[in-house]
C-alpha cells in the first residue's frame, strides 16, 4: 500500500503527517534555526511512531515558510494551498479558513473541494498573529496554554487600543498597574487581536462555514472573540496545528493518483534522511 | 550616521526587450542634462509632476522639466531612498505621507543645507530648480503640498500651481453636460502657466512651435497605443516589468523626437518578436494584468520571479495611454492650448460612457474588464503602496466588483451561435503590499510566498479548465 507524507515547517512549529489509507501519524515539534536538520528529526519520529521505513513513503510534499529547506521533499506547495486542501478533507462545508500562525495570519476563501478562490495574508508585522498573544502572556506572567480559558472568566473586557505588539504590551502593563484584572485584560487582548484579524479577512467577504486553524485555534478566548465579531460559529479541527501538513500529504496522494491514472511518469527525488551539516 | 548608510544594490532585472534595456542610460542622460544646464545656466529648470499634459508648454518655452517623482523613484530603485526619507522624518514629517514627496523634501533640505549635492547622490542628484510648477489634482494632495514644503529650504524659488480638475463619474449624468465648463477652466489654468513661464524666462511663447510639439506628442501618443496593443499577442512579447522601463519616454519625454523614435524602435522590435513567436517568457502559462497601483521600484525583480513561474504581464493600468486619440471623442480645435485641455479631459473621462452602460461598473473597473478581455487575462495583480492614497484607494473595491463578473463558478453565457454556453470566467487576484520607495515596508520572502500561492491558484484553475 502506498503512503504519503506532508511536512509543514512553520515559523514556530514543524509538523509532519503520514497518510496510509487515512492519517496514521502526526508529529509536532518546535522549529529552530536548524530547519533542515529538524525536518529530518521530526520525520524520523513520525516514521518511528508507525514503524514505517522511510523508503515506503511514495511521495513527500513540504509546505510552510521553511518548505524549501526540506531536502527530501518531492515537491513544495505554499501553506495556503495545503491548508485549503487539509480543511476541505476535514470540513467539506468550509468556505472561509483563518489560519492563525505563530508569526502571521492568513485568510483563505475556498469552494469546499480544496480549491482556493482568494486569500489574504498579514506579514511583516507580529500584530494580529500568535506572537501578539505570546508577548502579552509573557507580560502578564500567564502560561500560554492558560490564556484562552482565563480570558473566558472576564466580566468586563478591557479596551486595548494599540494594535502594535510592543505598544499593546506597554498598554497592558500600565492597565495591570491600574488594577484591571488579568482575565479582563486577556479578553481585551483577544478582542483587539480578533478585530485586527476580522478587518483583514473581511476583505474576502467571509462566508459560512468558518474554520480556524493554526495555533490560534487552540485559544478558546480568541475563538470566542472571533465568533462574536464575525457573527459566525467557528469550527476548529481536533488538532488545528496539523492541517497544513495534512493538506500537503493529501496533495501528494492526489499527484500520485493523477500520474497513475494518466500513465505519466512521477518525478520524485532520490532521498535519504541523513543528518545535514548546518553551518 | 544613518543617513550616510546606503543600502545594498538590487540585482539587475532581466528585460525581455532591447528597448527596455536601453532606458537606464536614457534616464541618466536627462538627469545629467539638468545638472549640466544648472551649471551652465543656459536654460531655466522647473520642478514638476508627470501626467499633467503640460510638457509641450515647457519644451516650447525651452524650460527643462525636473521630474521630482522620477528622481524619488530612482532613489527607490537604487535602494538609496532611506537616508532621504529619514531626513524628512527628522523634519517632523510622518512616514505615512507620500514617500515620493518625503524623499524629495529630504533631498532638497540636505542639498540646500550643504550648498551642494548630498554625498553620493543617485546619478549626480537632483538639480536646484528656478521655479516649481505644482498641480492641484483631484485626490493627490502632495502635488500641491510637496513644493510648499520644499520651498521652506528654497524661499527664493517661486511656485506656480495649475489646477487640473476633471468631472467626476456620475452614473446618471453625461459628463459632456459639464465638460465645457471644465475645459474653459483648464484652458485658463494652462494660459496662466504660459504667462508665468514667459515672465520667468523673459521670452514670449512661440505658438507655432507649441503647435508642432503638440502634434509630435499626439503622434507619439497614438504610436504608444499601437505599440502597447501589440502586447495582446500570444505569447506576449513584452510584459509589465519592461513597461516599468518604457514608461520613461511616456511620462518624462513626451513632446520630444527621442520619445517618438523610441516607440518606432520598440514597435518594430515587438513586431519582430511576434513574427518569431518569442514571448516575454519561454513557455507562457498564465497571462496577468498589473491591475492597479504604482510598483515597488526597489523590487522590480519580482516581475522576473513571476516570469520564472511562466507568468507574463501583457497589460497594466499604470503608466500608459488609455486609447488612441481618434477613439477619445476630442472636440476639434486649432488652438494647441485648447487641444491640451481637451486631451486631458478625454484621458480622464474615456471609460465613463462604457461604465454607465454596465450596471455596477465604474470607470476604473470598466478599464479592467475591457483589458481583461482584450489581452486574454487569467489573473490580476495589484500593489497597495501604503504611502500613496491617490492610486491605491479603491483597489479592493474594484476587485470585489470584478468578482461579480468573473465568478469563481462556471457561468452560462450566450455564445456566438445564440446558444447557451457553460464557461469558466473566474479570475483570481493578488494584492501585494509594500510601498513605492520605502523598502522597510517590503519583505521579499513574504511577497514571493504570496506570489507562489497565487501561481498555485492559477495552476489549479488551468488544470480545472483543461479537465
Amino acid at each position: 500500500m502506498t503512503s504519503y507524507a506532508g511536512i509543514d515547517i512553520g515559523s514556530t512549529m514543524t509538523k509532519v503527517v503520514i497518510l496510509k489509507d487515512g492519517v496514521i501519524a502526526s508529529i509536532i515539534g518546535p522549529t529552530g534555526p536548524e530547519q533542515r536538520r529538524l525536518a529530518n528529526r521530526v520525520m524520523e519520529e513520525a516514521l518511528k511512531k508507525v514503524a514505517l521505513p522511510f523508503s515506503d513513503i511514495t511521495y513527500i510534499i513540504s509546505t510552510g515558510y521553511g518548505r524549501i529547506n526540506v531536502p527530501f521533499s518531492d515537491r513544495q506547495f505554499t501553506e495556503i494551498t495545503c491548508h485549503a486542501k487539509g480543511i476541505a478533507y476535514l470540513f467539506p462545508e468550509a468556505r472561509t479558513i483563518i489560519d492563525i500562525g505563530g508569526q502571521d495570519v492568513k485568510g483563505i476563501k475556498t469552494d469546499g473541494t480544496g480549491k482556493i478562490l482568494d486569500f489574504v495574508m498579514n506579514d511583516k508585522c507580529a500584530a494580529g498573529s500568535g506572537r501578539f498573544i505570546e508577548v502579552i502572556a509573557d507580560t502578564l506572567g500567564v502560561p500560554l496554554g492558560e490564556v484562552g480559558e482565563l480570558s473566558l472568566q472576564s466580566q468586563n473586557p478591557a479596551k486595548i487600543s494599540n494594535i502594535c505588539t510592543i505598544w499593546a504590551q506597554q498598554e497592558v502593563a500600565a492597565s495591570l498597574a491600574e488594577g484591571i484584572s488579568i482575565p479582563d485584560l486577556l479578553a481585551g487582548v483577544h478582542l483587539s487581536l480578533a478585530d485586527r484579524i476580522c478587518r483583514m479577512v473581511n476583505r474576502l467577504r467571509v462566508e459560512k462555514a468558518v474554520v480556524v486553524t493554526g495555533g490560534g485555534g487552540k485559544n478558546k478566548g480568541l475563538l470566542r472573540a472571533l465568533s462574536e465579531l464575525l457573527g459566525q460559529e467557528i469550527l476548529v479541527p481536533e488538532e488545528p496545528l496539523i492541517t497544513g501538513a495534512l493538506g500537503a500529504a493529501l496533495l501528494g496522494e492526489e499527484i500520485v493518483e493523477k500520474a497513475r491514472q494518466n500513465h505519466t511518469p512521477l518525478e520524485t527525488k532520490e532521498r535519504m534522511l541523513e543528518e545535514i551539516e548546518v553551518l | 550616521m544613518a543617513e550616510e548608510r546606503k543600502e545594498t544594490k538590487p540585482k539587475k532585472r532581466m528585460t525581455a526587450t532591447r528597448a527596455a534595456a536601453s532606458i537606464g542610460p536614457m534616464v541618466k542622460e536627462f538627469i545629467t542634462g539638468t545638472l549640466q544646464a544648472r551649471a551652465e545656466g543656459r536654460q531655466k529648470l522647473a520642478y514638476t509632476f508627470i501626467v499633467c499634459h503640460h510638457e509641450e508648454i515647457f519644451r516650447a518655452m525651452d524650460v527643462l522639466p525636473i521630474w521630482t517623482e522620477n528622481f524619488a523613484g530612482i532613489c527607490g530603485a537604487k535602494r538609496d531612498a532611506e537616508r532621504f526619507l529619514q531626513r524628512a522624518e527628522s523634519l517632523g514629517l510622518s512616514r505615512s505621507l507620500c514617500t515620493y514627496a518625503l524623499c524629495g523634501i529630504g533631498f532638497d533640505q540636505w542639498r540646500e543645507e550643504l550648498g551642494e549635492m548630498p554625498p553620493d547622490a543617485p546619478w549626480g542628484g537632483q538639480a536646484r530648480p528656478d521655479f516649481m510648477i505644482s498641480s492641484g489634482q483631484i485626490l493627490c494632495d502632495p502635488r500641491s503640498k510637496w513644493y510648499q514644503a520644499s520651498q521652506q529650504f528654497m524661499p527664493d524659488v517661486p511656485i506656480y500651481n495649475i489646477d487640473l480638475p476633471y468631472p467626476l463619474f456620475e452614473k446618471d449624468q453625461d459628463h459632456r453636460e459639464v465638460r465645457g465648463y471644465y475645459h474653459r477652466y483648464i484652458v485658463q489654468q494652462l494660459r496662466g502657466l504660459v504667462a508665468f513661464l514667459e515672465e520667468q524666462t523673459r521670452k514670449k511663447m512661440d505658438y507655432d512651435r507649441l503647435e508642432e510639439l503638440v502634434d509630435l506628442s499626439d503622434r507619439t501618443w497614438n504610436l504608444i497605443d499601437e505599440t502597447y496593443r501589440l502586447r495582446s499577442a500570444i505569447p506576449c512579447p513584452m510584459g509589465t516589468g519592461d513597461a516599468m522601463n518604457t514608461m520613461v519616454p511616456i511620462c518624462f519625454m513626451m513632446a520630444t523626437q527621442k520619445a517618438y523614435d523610441f516607440f518606432v524602435d520598440l514597435k518594430k522590435e515587438l513586431e519582430e518578436k511576434i513574427a518569431k513567436g518569442e514571448g516575454e517568457v519561454e513557455k507562457e502559462k498564465y497571462r496577468l494584468m498589473w491591475g492597479g497601483g504604482l510598483p515597488a521600484w526597489y523590487a522590480l525583480n519580482d516581475f522576473n520571479y513571476f516570469n520564472s513561474k511562466g507568468a507574463s504581464f501583457p497589460a497594466e493600468t499604470t503608466y500608459r495611454m488609455i486609447a488612441s486619440l481618434h477613439e477619445m471623442d476630442l472636440p476639434e480645435t486649432k488652438d494647441p492650448i485648447e487641444h491640451l485641455a481637451w486631451r486631458w479631459l478625454g484621458y480622464w473621462t474615456f471609460w465613463y460612457d462604457r461604465a454607465r452602460k454596465r450596471p455596477g461598473s465604474e470607470p476604473d473597473v470598466e478599464r479592467l474588464i475591457n483589458w481583461i478581455e482584450e489581452y486574454k487575462i487569467d489573473g490580476i495583480v495589484m500593489h497597495e503602496a501604503f504611502s500613496c492614497r491617490t492610486w491605491h484607494v479603491g483597489l479592493i473595491w474594484q476587485l470585489h466588483q470584478l468578482a461579480k463578473i468573473y465568478k469563481p463558478i462556471p457561468v452560462y453565457v450566450i455564445g456566438k451561435d445564440g446558444m447557451k454556453e457553460k464557461v469558466y470566467r473566474e479570475l483570481p487576484s493578488l494584492i501585494l503590499e509594500s510601498d513605492i520607495i520605502d523598502i522597510t515596508s517590503y519583505s521579499e520572502m513574504d511577497t514571493r510566498n504570496k506570489i507562489d500561492a497565487f501561481i498555485e491558484t492559477l495552476e489549479s484553475n488551468r488544470l480545472n479548465k483543461a479537465a
